[in-house]
């Protein structure tokens, strides 16, 4: 059970790794305390506690991890605010454009299966516009391009066939 | 605020561990423990078993905000005393609560 103790952040097992050791060793195993061990490590990564007189002694360890954590809870790669606004206004444009597309195709073609997939498709497009933007904004316009294309194309054809065989 | 209501809210502040870092201020009251007496201290004083996890999650709160500070220890399993801002804090937290346990049990005797 102690290699538990490997979830938690350097810094926070230099300071009590031994003494939590020795509480975790005489303590009964049971989910309930798997569930406690496993919540005071993402606590002490998003956390950490860090005592006066050592303020100073964070290492580049817990900062990576720190910074990693921060990534994810906030999803995804650090962005300027005109980047932001630039895959916002993006987002909002595609989410009209698809919006044009579904009416102008229903006009023509009524009830087609195409037509269905595409008011599907929209639900998840501008998502996917604002995510590729944010992911793909150092790439190549050819890379972004490509990938968007395929991107959307698989989805376009995923709910294509699942209209398809859903109508039958 | 008052020093009273400052110190009241120190242990406020602790979230989801606010009531484990009351328990160790009043297990630490008696004198200075490591985190394994702690446990056993607390289970018979409150019959609460606090898991590792939650007793150093409230152990780093309480030491980080100067309530309570580590022993120099040759094993390296520090004990733990509280500091004269741990008891400030822990006596205003005592006082409220009992102040509003007084106050239910006088609503209940009129019931």
């Amino acid at each position: 059970m102690t290699w538990l103790l490997q979830l938690y952040p350097a810094r926070w097992r230099e300071r009590y790794g031994e003494e939590f050791r020795t509480v975790l060793a005489r303590q009964r195993v049971s989910v309930g305390l798997v569930f406690d061990v496993l919540a005071g490590a993402i606590d002490a990564h998003l956390h950490p506690q860090i005592p006066h007189s050592s303020s100073n002694q964070f290492r580049g360890e817990d900062t990576m991890t720190l910074e990693m954590l921060k990534r994810c809870a906030t999803g995804g790669p650090k962005l300027s605010p005109s980047e932001r606004r630039i895959a916002f206004r993006l987002s909002i444009l595609s989410a009209l454009m698809i919006a044009v597309l579904y009416i102008v195709l229903t006009k023509i073609y009524r009830e087609a299966p195409a037509v269905y997939a595409v008011y599907w498709t929209s639900i998840f497009f501008p998502n996917f516009i604002y995510q590729q933007t944010v992911y793909l904004k150092k790439r190549l316009w050819l890379t972004q391009t490509i990938v968007l294309g395929a991107g959307l194309s698989a989805m376009y054809l995923f709910m294509l066939a699942v209209c398809v065989v859903g109508g039958k | 605020m008052s020093r009273e209501t400052k110190d009241n809210a120190e242990l406020a502040e602790f979230g989801r561990f606010s009531e484990p870092a009351l328990l160790i201020l009043v297990s630490l009251a008696e004198g200075p423990r490591h985190g394994y007496s702690m446990t056993e201290d607390i289970e018979a004083v409150a019959d609460v078993r606090l898991g590792p996890g939650t007793l150093y999650g409230a152990l780093a709160r309480l030491e980080a905000r100067g309530l309570i500070e580590p022993l120099k220890s040759e094993d390296r399993r520090n004990p733990y005393r509280l500091t004269a801002l741990g008891e400030r804090a822990l006596r205003s937290r005592l006082d409220s609560m009992m102040a509003v346990a007084r106050t239910g049990q006088r609503r209940l005797a009129h019931t």
